[in-house]
């Protein structure tokens, strides 16, 4: 037999690339789980369609740009931009506005940039920021806790959009929203007054310590570093302490900016995307300061009630400028560790 | 128990060390034929001193070191000098270079031997000179001449003994100090007495329980001697990670161990040295590691530098259908061979015959995803994928800002890749093409600066040519002047010419100075005017000539055409002017001159007719008549000319 000419090393630690999206799959089933029992199937058929849409425009475009088709597809980063895009859309978006931004995630903001590996806006993002401005409304009809739709109902409104008494009658306001706009009252009148309040935090709390759970693992894996998610969560907490402590009437607690809205779903399973993120460890704290700011402010003073997908995509934006001011100091750069022992040996 | 620090990055590959640790090390007999490389280290290639058909003893000298960094080579047994000849050697690129064939005669016969019994009496020079004799390198792969570093510029405080062994599968350092403890021992005394008597730190990897305790045995003895278990991680063995791991310190960027005080070096390497010494054995013959599962017979084998690698590879019985990847050195930094004639040499540590399933498959890899795996792993603390998307798209000047100088191709980013892309050979394709670049600048450099040299020479010349030439002008000068001195009645040549063309010049002015004639004015003005139309005649004509052919000075005709034709516009209103100012009118005796020529010419071709005429009378009186014109015209012309020639007497006159 021929004896190869390869290059060193000749080992490996068999490591794979959809080996470890699989693992960002699996971790989102918790708060898969949790979210279903809070908020009905919505969200459940709208991975499964999402995940079918997004396989169907990964092969399209791959044939479009005769790209092998099968080693991109396997490699499960198109099934992670559905989950998340899944995930963070409304339990009652319709089939039409998972497809438009399943094909604005696939197709423009990963493949028009190169496909995997080259795309600078983490795709999901890019795809959930477009539906917020195309369809404002849709996108701010989340499911209420108290009665959650069967699974016809659900099926019903997910294809035809026909639901008994309008979806008016079920849709909510999500627990940010009612602490946004809360008609001149302050927080602690405003959870007297609404019962809906409470109930969403509660809801909320559990989707997000379910993420927080499915993130952990992640982190225990090794799928990514600790650096971007404690980085954006302890920013997000600082800020909104700052403020709550000034203002306890208008801005609410730390614990509430941190287990309400996608908070523990963006930082585990959205920013920790090493693609569109920034790439040292430095560089991952800044990044994660960024986002958490970020939300704070959008949260805060914007006129968006969650803010995830813009901090994101800004953040995005930054970080080659990140990239290139957090280079690590490589071994024997460091004048302080390179200096010889003053004591003897 | 001394503390243990961490370095950054790493990675933990299956060990695979059982299959080869187990069995005690072998000794090899001598093949047949020897191939041993002139070149076996870092530095000038050795000479060779002896000829084809001498007949040499194991141990005899047979290339010599050429210069500092350079080392000695000695024949691996004894037999006869078959070639000195080019053969590939154990080097990825398998490029040849010059060897020495020796055919052993299987008696295995040393030459005389020196041992020392007592080193520790003999001078450090002494000492040193015995270790360079033996042809000692470092044995940890890189292969730099031993006495290099046992001599360094600052005090060393701490000697490291590399004996981590952090590759996969590699086990002949393990074996090494199971059974040579106290000649490692006694090797590292030598050192410490050349370094004057530094503490000693001996880095084993924990993963060689037997090695650790035998040798902490042997040094249990000797104070300033200790063995330190470090976590098995590789590269843990990387001469910098081993120092950071011992020592918490870095070695600079761009340094060497020796700037913090620090020397390092293989445990291999020792025992070599105490070999030289107690022995007076040059270094021919190597611990080496076959194995993998394409091997039958795993182990550690004695080999003798220069044994071909096929001749081991079946001395160790590795099916070679088992395998398509023979590996020289470890899994994670060894080359591939595919050429098995090649010779074992001073730095080949392993023989990997791995059966296919047991390393990285052959495969595509996929797109980079930026996971940050291998910047986890990198133990230069790098950013590996950084330097990848550089290497990637030729940015070598962003690569070298990433300081890809500084990685050691120990390959624990590729070995985590998930996307399992080949990053070293990204490295070494970027590090190849910045030596190349730089080299070209360096040479476009030495060009010019050649260049420049032969410039500021030439100037140089020029200004000592003048120099010299005016230091003779003075010499001759004094001498004159001293002639002079002697006999001031003598007249000065050079005074003498100078004066004599100061009159001549006088004269000539004096003369151009005087008023002149009216008609040497005239003709002259008239010369000028007739030369100055000739000229521009000429030119007009050469430039016609030119424009046909297209000849390239056509512009700079046409350039000299225009300032001709000025010139001679010039000359002739100057001629006018003064012949205005005259009162002379040669257009008017050109009439004359002409009114002269058309009567003679009558007058001539009435003489013809005349001649031939049948009738002449009325031929006649028209002969008369034109006679009559004819004289007329030249009285007239004559008049004119009296006339010119008074003018001119009178303008002189006035």
């Amino acid at each position: 037999m021929a004896l190869a000419n390869l290059s060193s090393p000749h080992h490996h630690s068999f490591n794979k690339t959809s080996q470890l999206m699989g693992w960002v799959l699996l971790a989102t089933l918790p708060g898969l789980v949790v979210q279903s029992y809070f908020y009905g199937y919505g969200t459940l058929i709208n991975l499964i369609w999402a995940s079918g849409l997004a396989l169907g425009f990964e092969a399209l475009i791959l044939a479009m740009r005769q790209r092998p088709i099968m080693p991109s597809l396997t490699d499960g980063s198109a099934l992670v931009t559905a989950f998340l895009l899944a995930l963070a859309l409304p339990p009652f978006s319709p089939w039409w506005l998972t497809l438009v931004a399943i094909l604005f995630s696939i197709i423009f903001a990963k493949h028009l940039y190169g496909g995997l590996g080259n795309n600078p806006f983490n795709p999901a993002m890019v795809g959930y920021a477009l539906c917020l401005i195309a369809f404002p409304l849709t996108m701010t009809q989340w499911a209420g806790t108290e009665e959650v739709l069967s699974f016809v109902q659900q099926w019903n409104w997910f294809w035809l959009e026909s639901i008994d008494g309008g979806i008016d009658a079920w849709a909510r306001a999500t627990p940010l929203d009612l602490m946004r706009h809360t008609k001149g009252l302050t927080l602690t009148e405003l959870a007297i007054n609404d019962p809906q309040l409470a109930l969403g935090l509660t809801a909320s709390m559990w989707v997000n310590l379910a993420y927080l759970l499915g993130g952990l693992a992640l982190l225990a894996l090794k799928v990514f570093t600790w650096h971007a998610p404690v980085a954006m969560l302890a920013s997000l907490g600082v800020c909104a302490g700052l403020f709550h402590m000034g203002e306890p009437d208008l801005y609410p607690t730390a614990s509430q900016h941190l287990l309400t809205g996608a908070t523990m779903l963006s930082a585990f399973f959205i920013i920790t995307d090493p693609v569109s993120g920034a790439t040292s460890r430095k560089g991952k704290i800044v990044f994660g300061v960024g986002v958490g700011m970020l939300v704070f402010i959008i949260r805060s003073f914007g006129s968006y009630p969650d803010a995830f997908a813009f901090a994101i995509l800004l953040m995005n934006l930054s970080a080659p400028l990140i990239d290139t001011y957090t280079k690590p100091k490589a071994y024997g750069h460091q004048p302080k560790k390179s200096s010889p022992r003053g004591d003897a040996l | 128990m001394r503390k243990i620090w961490d370095f950054h990055g790493g990675v933990h590959p299956i060990e695979n060390k059982l299959q080869s640790n187990q069995p005690c090390i072998v000794a090899m007999p001598p093949p047949q034929l020897l191939v041993v490389p002139l070149t076996q280290h870092i530095g000038k290639v050795a000479r060779a001193i002896v000829e084809v058909g001498d007949y040499v003893l194991k141990g005899q000298l047979i290339a010599r070191a050429q210069g500092f960094i350079s080392a000695n080579i000695h024949a691996p047994s004894s037999g006869y000098i078959s070639d000195l000849t080019d053969r590939p050697l154990p080097h990825q690129s398998a490029l040849s270079g010059p060897c020495i064939l020796i055919d052993t005669d299987g008696k295995d016969q040393w030459a005389q031997l020196s041992p020392t019994a007592h080193p520790e009496s003999l001078p450090k020079a002494d000492l040193l000179s015995l270790i360079q004799a033996a042809g000692i390198v470092g044995l940890g792969g890189a292969g730099f001449p031993g006495v290099v570093k046992l001599q360094p510029k600052n005090l060393i405080h701490t000697l490291i003994i590399n004996a981590a062994e952090c590759e996969p599968y590699i086990t002949s350092d393990d074996r090494l100090m199971r059974e040579y403890a106290h000649e490692i021992i006694a090797g590292i005394q030598l050192v410490q007495q050349l370094l004057d008597q530094p503490l000693c730190l001996i880095g084993i990897e924990e993963n060689k329980p037997e090695a650790i305790a035998l040798l902490s045995l042997a040094a249990s003895e000797h104070s300033n001697i200790e063995v330190c278990v470090i976590p098995t991680k590789y590269p843990s063995g990387g001469e910098k990670q081993l120092i950071e791991i011992l020592t918490g310190h870095h070695v600079p960027h761009a340094g060497i161990p020796p700037d913090i005080g620090i020397v390092c070096q293989n445990v291999g390497t020792v025992k070599a040295i105490s070999d030289a010494i107690f022995l007076g054995q040059p270094l021919l013959k190597r611990i080496t590691t076959v194995t993998g599962k394409a091997a039958l017979r795993a182990g550690n084998y004695e080999v003798l530098i220069g044994t071909q690698v096929k001749d081991l590879l079946a001395y160790a019985q590795v099916d070679l259908s088992q395998t398509s990847r023979l590996v020289m050195g470890g899994p994670m930094m060894g080359f591939t061979i595919q050429d098995t004639d090649i010779p074992i040499v001073k730095s080949s540590n392993c023989i990997l015959a791995a059966a296919d399933l047991e390393l990285a498959p052959i495969a595509d890899h996929h797109a980079c995803i930026r996971c940050g795996q291998c910047e986890v792993a990198c133990p230069a603390q790098l950013l590996p994928q950084q330097l990848f998307w550089f290497a990637k798209a030729e940015e070598f000047e962003k690569a070298e800002d990433h300081n890809l100088s500084d990685c050691i191709e120990c390959g624990a980013c590729a070995w985590v890749c998930p996307s399992q892309i080949p990053l070293v050979q990204y490295y070494r394709f970027a590090k190849g093409r910045i030596k190349t670049l730089n080299s070209e600048a360096q040479l476009a450099e030495l060009a010019r600066q050649r260049f420049e040299f032969r410039e500021q020479r030439l100037i140089d010349e020029k200004l000592a040519k003048e120099e010299k030439r005016k230091a003779r002008a003075l010499v001759a000068a004094n001498a004159q002047a001293a002639k002079r001195a002697a006999d001031p009645t003598a007249q000065d040549p050079i005074a003498a010419a100078l004066a004599r063309v100061n009159k001549q010049k006088l004269a000539q002015d004096t003369v151009n100075k005087a008023p002149k004639k009216p008609e040497d004015e005239y003709k002259r003005l008239k010369t000028a005017a007739a030369i100055s139309r000739t000229k521009l005649n000429k030119t007009s004509k050469a430039l016609l000539e030119a424009q046909a052919q297209k000849h390239e000075q056509t512009a700079d005709l046409q350039a000299t055409l225009i300032s001709l034709t000025s010139k001679a516009a010039a000359a002739q209103t100057e001629l006018l002017a003064y012949e205005t100012k005259l009162g002379l009118d040669p257009e008017q005796e050109k009439n004359l001159q002409l009114a002269v020529a058309k009567a003679s010419g009558l007058v001539r071709k009435l003489e013809k007719s005349l001649a031939t005429a049948a009738v002449p009378q009325p031929i006649k009186a028209d002969m008369l008549e034109a006679k009559a014109i004819h004289q007329s015209a030249i009285k007239a012309l004559a008049d004119q000319q009296s006339n010119h020639a008074k003018k001119l007497t009178l303008t002189k006159k006035l």
